[in-house]
């Protein structure tokens, strides 16, 4: 009704019916043919990108430092001084987790070493109150993974090949990506990266090209079958 | 179930028996054969959706989905690496630490080792070393862990309800022992249920002493009085019976449950199925006369059902038999057969009597051990390791000196009177009326709640102290973590008392240094490592029958319209487990009932009355009743109805709270177990949540059982041709075997799977949908006539097929074989089209609908097992075979360079049964245990038909042997 009555009326002589304009050019066609084709390649070069990115150590975070409560120097302590790494990670041959070290075992040469340093301020208070020394992890495992370290340095893995050359960085970071397709790469053929168990904590080991299965004689490794099934790394 | 023809032509030797779940299953019952029907049972009972909603949810999941990627989580630094603990050199963070201690169950003590990380206990294992538990732990002790964490925990004092702190409670408890110093005591009580402890005996003592003019009450609730009274009756002392099922020939129960509810109830398992194994003896018999079904019952090669005001007469009846050879004519029938079974018998028989049964039927049974020469071979007596508690100090003894106004302090350690008392002296407002209450308790209980001053008590695990095994033997009980909250145990709040210092350990040492001297500190420490003290066991004590003892005249049959037993339940023994979600959540072994307990009558007199499962009635005691719904329990004795107790708690906490209906409030000074009464049905009707169609298998075979001189189950069946891939294993092979005749029904693997696994409770709601989640059931099976039926357990695990048919039908390869034959399954690639489950012939396989691990009742995370992933929802998941305890082993072998030895690898349902039905092992080896057991003529595939060629086989059941069994 309202509607009917608010219409404008036509005016005497205009025409009933306009030529429709052509809203679509020629050439519209094409162009609308190229921007599906670069929606399609936008969408797949996102996922290459994506795809990239989530391989690469960055997504991983390798290389990348986290804040300690102390600046701990590995390349001074492993390096210079060549200090055991079993020291320090004292339950890396025994127990799932390598071990962190108590503030008795930094004192023992840091009551006399740097004794007064202000860097070493969260040590002294560690010890004093009796409390641990909350260092951040940089190698964490993703979740759903379960990791014995025991199990691998036995079996001739070196601390090397996972956390690389730890004896030469100033600040602690990951060398690998420890994705699970770094692990399969190692788990699915295993011997080329052992060594003998002497000397799974050196650096810079080379093997020696006369006797390359000594290693994998001495070790005792599970069949590969086992290695990859799901529950190795997977409860 | 009906005949599915693909099932019933199994490969058992004859025409297997029908067994049935239930009376519905046994009438054929259309509902629930729609249920079994189902495809989907646990989603058609989910309520129908219309299109609109089911758009609106799908909408709804989609946009959420994408929320889980806004976590901010990084790889780098969350969570701190710490230093190793300074007071465990040598102890490695991240493995497991064992604390051997003590857990207390009506008095008694039962030795248990808890497993612990990180300073937080999360397993609770037996004690090999301890005689009540010789490794081996119960439904109770395995969910003590849960307990510990208990959020409705009390965590501060109160007054009169108001939070208070500690230094409130200090000046309350100065004040205590200012005015106790005053009076030497006068107008103060002290209420201490009675427990099996030197040192609490010792501080006790002490307390009497300082403050003579002060009244001890030391109930003893749940302790068979009868016993006592009746040893005291034939003997003319009182005794405790150590029975040694190990040498018994015969065993006759006259109530009770010895493989549940008798103290050292483990142990008599265990005892008694290594009986049965010992294969240079005939197959000794179990004969249990009861009124209400029992694992014993269950587990016996003969059951005579009897009202309970019966059993004295049938206990008389046999007396007069073996003494006097004079059967009274108008003896159960039964009484001529055991009789003569008895005699044959002679000192290899035993006679075990219920803690519910009355001194006439316990001396009776005393008797007639002592007339066999049982006494020295198969049963032993020894001091009381619970001494008797005199009149003057039981709970009615206290309630008159209240309502004499003689009270002017109370102090009540540990103890819930206001709900656990009997009803007559309505203890809650007594303690009311009592000027200065002082209650410690664990939680904010009744007593709590009608007690001027509550104080919160420490849990066992945090806590030392000692207690007797029901043989007399020490065990320490040691803290397995620090106190989670400020708290004191029984013996703290009576050193503080005393004015000494409230230090747990010292008044433990203080105890044991007197009667050590010199080696104390040795000795303390070994007892403190192996959970026991070596040679505290209480020496055995001759007895003989007083020359001038004749039995009380027989009483006369039953006036009353009805038989009332109290008993104690299977899930949450006395009321106090009752905030155990997981204990809740447990089917019972009979009624498979969950979240609630019901009246338990006989099919019969059910019938009689119009009754049906479900069904309201009101049970009238003399002027107390209660209403309650009503279970048809088939094997029940007629004319009597059971009350489980412990539920219908009003101050329990938000799990236990208001589940059930309390029988407490039927149940009298005079009369604690049985009494009589009536019903009157209500005419309502209320929904009882069981599991036992849950989960339903098809056909007859999948039970078998075996005659003890032909015992053929028929073997696994022949490999037939498969499509499935073949699998080599070169290195191990992991198998089960789990022995039926083994398995008495006492869901202690049901448990400890749920421990060990971080299995989720999802609450009764669920539970009705049929989305209960535990990995390991029990399926209980009956057979025969309703009125009398043979009774079967089996537990049911997932198979580990080695053809699965869950593997191949998965679309996105969630569940894999693995190179050892186990099914594995990968969480983090589910997605949750539980097309395995349906595909499962067994219905092992458990699915998250909701995220239960967050939820509600799920327990915190530090009662969680670290070794195994929590699942989240949408996730399918299954028995694992514990994986992480294989790879434990495995891992430890290889550290230390060695084969994985046969036995290493316990899982956690092995670990707890107390008769060894479980065996693990290496089936590759045929030298394991395992590969030995599988070779056995009684080996059977559950529907091995399928050709699945389960990992895990069944040794078939013995059938009863001897007069009338079967």
């Amino acid at each position: 009704m309202r509607a009917d009555a608010t219409r404008r009326r036509r005016a005497p002589g205009e025409r009933r019916h306009k030529k429709v304009t052509q809203v679509f050019s020629a050439a519209a066609d094409t162009r609308f043919r190229v921007v599906l084709v670069l929606l399609a390649l936008t969408g797949l070069g996102a996922g290459v990108a994506g795809f990239a990115w989530s391989r690469s150590d960055s997504f991983w975070n390798v290389g990348v430092p986290a804040p300690q409560p102390i600046p701990f120097r590995h390349d001074l302590h492993s390096g210079s001084l060549k200090i055991d790494c079993r020291y320090c990670h004292w339950s890396v041959e025994k127990a799932a987790d390598a071990g962190m070290p108590s503030a008795q075992t930094c004192m023992s040469c840091h009551s006399q070493l740097w004794a007064g340093a202000s860097v070493l301020e969260p040590l002294r208070s560690s010890l004093a109150l009796g409390q641990p020394v909350v260092w951040t992890s940089v190698h964490r495992l993703p979740a759903h993974a379960y990791f014995h370290h025991a199990a691998h340095v036995t079996a001739g893995v070196a601390c090397e090949t996972c956390h690389g050359r730890v004896d030469q960085m100033p600040r602690t970071v990951k060398a690998e990506t420890m994705s699970m397709g770094w692990c399969l790469d190692c788990h699915r053929d295993p011997l080329p990266r052992l060594r003998p168990t002497d000397d799974v904590f050196a650096f810079d080991w080379r093997p020696e090209p006369a006797s390359p299965a000594a290693a994998s004689a001495e070790a005792h490794i599970l069949p590969v079958e086992q290695l990859i099934s799901c529950n190795t790394c997977h409860r | 179930m009906n005949d599915s023809p693909p099932f019933s032509s199994g490969s058992a030797p004859s025409a297997p028996r029908r067994l049935w779940r239930s009376l519905e299953e046994l009438q054929d019952a259309p509902d629930l054969q729609a249920w079994l029907d189902a495809e989907f049972p646990n989603i058609a009972r989910a309520g129908s959706m219309d299109r609109r909603s089911w758009l609106r949810l799908v909408g709804a999941s989609l946009a959420l989905a994408g929320l889980p990627a806004c976590s901010g989580e990084g790889a780098v630094g969350d969570p701190p690496l710490l230093s190793p603990p300074e007071h465990l050199p040598g102890h490695v963070p991240g493995t497991p630490l064992f604390v051997a201690t003590s857990l207390e169950l009506a008095g008694l003590g039962r030795g248990v080792l808890v497993k612990t990380q990180e300073g937080r206990p999360f397993k609770i294992e037996g004690n090999p070393l301890h005689p009540a538990s010789l490794g081996a732990t119960d439904v109770w002790a395995q969910a003590e862990v849960l307990s510990l964490y208990d959020p409705d925990r009390s965590r501060t004092p109160l007054q009169q309800g108001a939070e208070r702190t500690w230094e409130d409670a200090e000046r309350l408890l100065a004040t205590m022992r200012t005015e106790l110093a005053f009076g030497r005591g006068k107008g103060w009580r002290f209420l201490l249920p009675q427990t099996a402890s030197p040192t609490l005996d010792r501080l006790v003592a002490a307390m009497r002493q300082g403050f003579p003019e002060a009244r001890w009450h030391r109930p003893a609730p749940l302790a068979p009085s009868g016993a006592q009274a009746g040893a005291i009756s034939a003997f003319g002392r009182a005794v405790d019976l150590v029975p040694d099922l190990t040498q018994a020939d015969l065993v006759l129960t006259l109530g009770g449950d010895i493989f549940l509810f008798e103290p050292g109830h483990i142990r008599l398992a265990a005892d008694w199925q290594a009986r049965r194994r010992n294969r240079e003896k005939p197959l000794p018999r179990l004969v249990a006369v009861e009124s209400t079904p029992s694992l014993a019952g269950a587990r016996a090669d003969q059951r005579i059902p009897l009202r309970p005001r019966l059993v004295e007469g049938f206990a008389h009846a046999l007396w007069a038999g073996l003494a006097q050879n004079a059967v009274p004519a108008e003896a159960h029938p039964a009484v001529a057969t055991l009789l003569a079974e008895l005699r044959r018998a002679g000192p290899r028989a035993v006679v075990l009597a219920g803690r519910e049964q009355p001194a006439a039927v316990h001396a009776l049974a005393l008797a007639i051990n002592a007339h066999l020469g049982a006494f020295g071979t198969t049963v032993h007596a020894i001091e009381p390791v619970v001494a008797p508690t005199p009149p003057e100090e039981d709970l009615p003894a206290l309630a008159e000196a209240i309502t004499a106004g003689e009270v002017s302090g109370l102090v009540i350690l540990g103890a819930n009177p206001a709900y656990d008392a009997p009803a007559d002296l309505d203890f809650g407002r007594l303690v009311r009326r009592v000027p200065l209450s002082v209650h410690l308790g664990f939680g904010r209980d009744e007593t709590a709640a009608a007690s001027t001053w509550h104080l919160p008590k420490c849990h066992p695990l945090e806590s030392f102290g000692d207690l007797r095994a029901f043989d007399g033997i020490v065990g320490f009980r040691q803290p397995a973590c620090v106190r989670l909250v400020p708290s004191l145990s029984p013996e703290e709040l009576l050193a503080n008392l005393l004015g000494q210092a409230p230090d747990g350990r010292e008044l433990l040492a203080a105890t044991w240094a007197e009667q050590w001297g010199a080696d104390f500190d040795i000795r303390f420490t070994r007892a403190l490592e192996d959970g026991v003290v070596e040679g505290s066991a209480a020496p055995r004590i001759p007895v003989a029958l007083r020359p001038d003892w004749s039995p009380a005249p027989r009483p006369p049959l039953p006036p009353a319209e009805l038989d009332i037993l109290f008993s104690l339940d299977p899930s949450l023994w006395d009321g106090s487990y009752a905030n155990n979600a997981w204990l809740q959540e447990l089917p019972k072994p009979l009624t498979k009932q969950v979240w609630g307990n019901a009246a338990l009558i006989a099919p019969e007199t059910a019938a009689a009355r119009g009754l049906s499962t479900g069904d309201l009635i009101e049970v009238i005691a003399g002027e107390r009743r209660v209403a309650a719904p009503v279970w048809l329990l088939p094997g029940h004795a007629p004319d009597t109805v059971t009350l489980p107790l412990g539920y219908g708690r009003e101050s329990a906490g938000a799990v236990g709270w208001r589940v059930g209906f309390d029988a407490y409030l039927l149940r009298t000074a005079a009369d604690p177990w049985i009494t009589s009464g009536t019903l009157t049905p209500l005419g309502s009707q209320v929904e009882l949540i069981s599991t036992q169609h849950h989960h339903a298998l098809p056909g007859h075979a999948v039970f078998r059982i075996v005659s003890a001189d032909r015992p053929d189950a028929g073997g696994p069946p022949a490999k037939l041709p498969s499509l499935y891939p073949e699998w080599r294993y070169e290195g191990h092979a992991w198998g089960m075997s789990i022995d039926l005749d083994a398995c008495i029904g006492c869901n202690a693997c049901v448990i400890a799977c749920q421990a060990e696994n971080n299995v989720m409770v999802v609450g009764p709601e669920e539970v009705a949908r049929g989305r209960e989640m535990h990995w390991l059931r029990i399926d209980r099976y009956h057979g025969g006539a309703p009125e009398n039926p043979d009774t079967f357990f089996q537990p049911v695990l997932c198979m580990h097929c080695e053809k699965a048919p869950c593997e191949v039908v998965c679309p996105v390869n969630a569940t894999v074989h693995s190179a050892e034959g186990l099914n594995d399954m990968v969480y983090n690639r589910c997605v949750g089209t539980r097309t395995c489950s349906n595909n499962c012939p067994y219905k092992v396989r458990r699915f998250n609908f909701f995220d239960y691990s967050s939820a509600e009742l799920a327990p915190p995370d530090d009662a969680l097992n670290p070794h195994v992933t929590i699942r989240e929802r949408g996730v399918m998941e299954k028995c694992t075979y514990c994986i992480q305890r294989i790879w434990t082993a495995r891992t430890q072998a290889n550290v230390e360079n060695r084969p994985i030895r046969d036995g290493e690898i316990v899982t956690a349902c092995q670990q707890a049964c107390p008769t060894q039905a479980f065996r693990f092992g290496d089936v590759n080896d045929e030298n394991s245990a395992v590969s030995r057991l599988k070779r056995e003529p009684r080996d059977y595939a559950m529907l091995g038909e399928l050709n699945t060629q389960p990992r895990t086989t069944y040794l078939a059941r013995i059938a009863p042997t001897g007069e009338n069994g079967g």
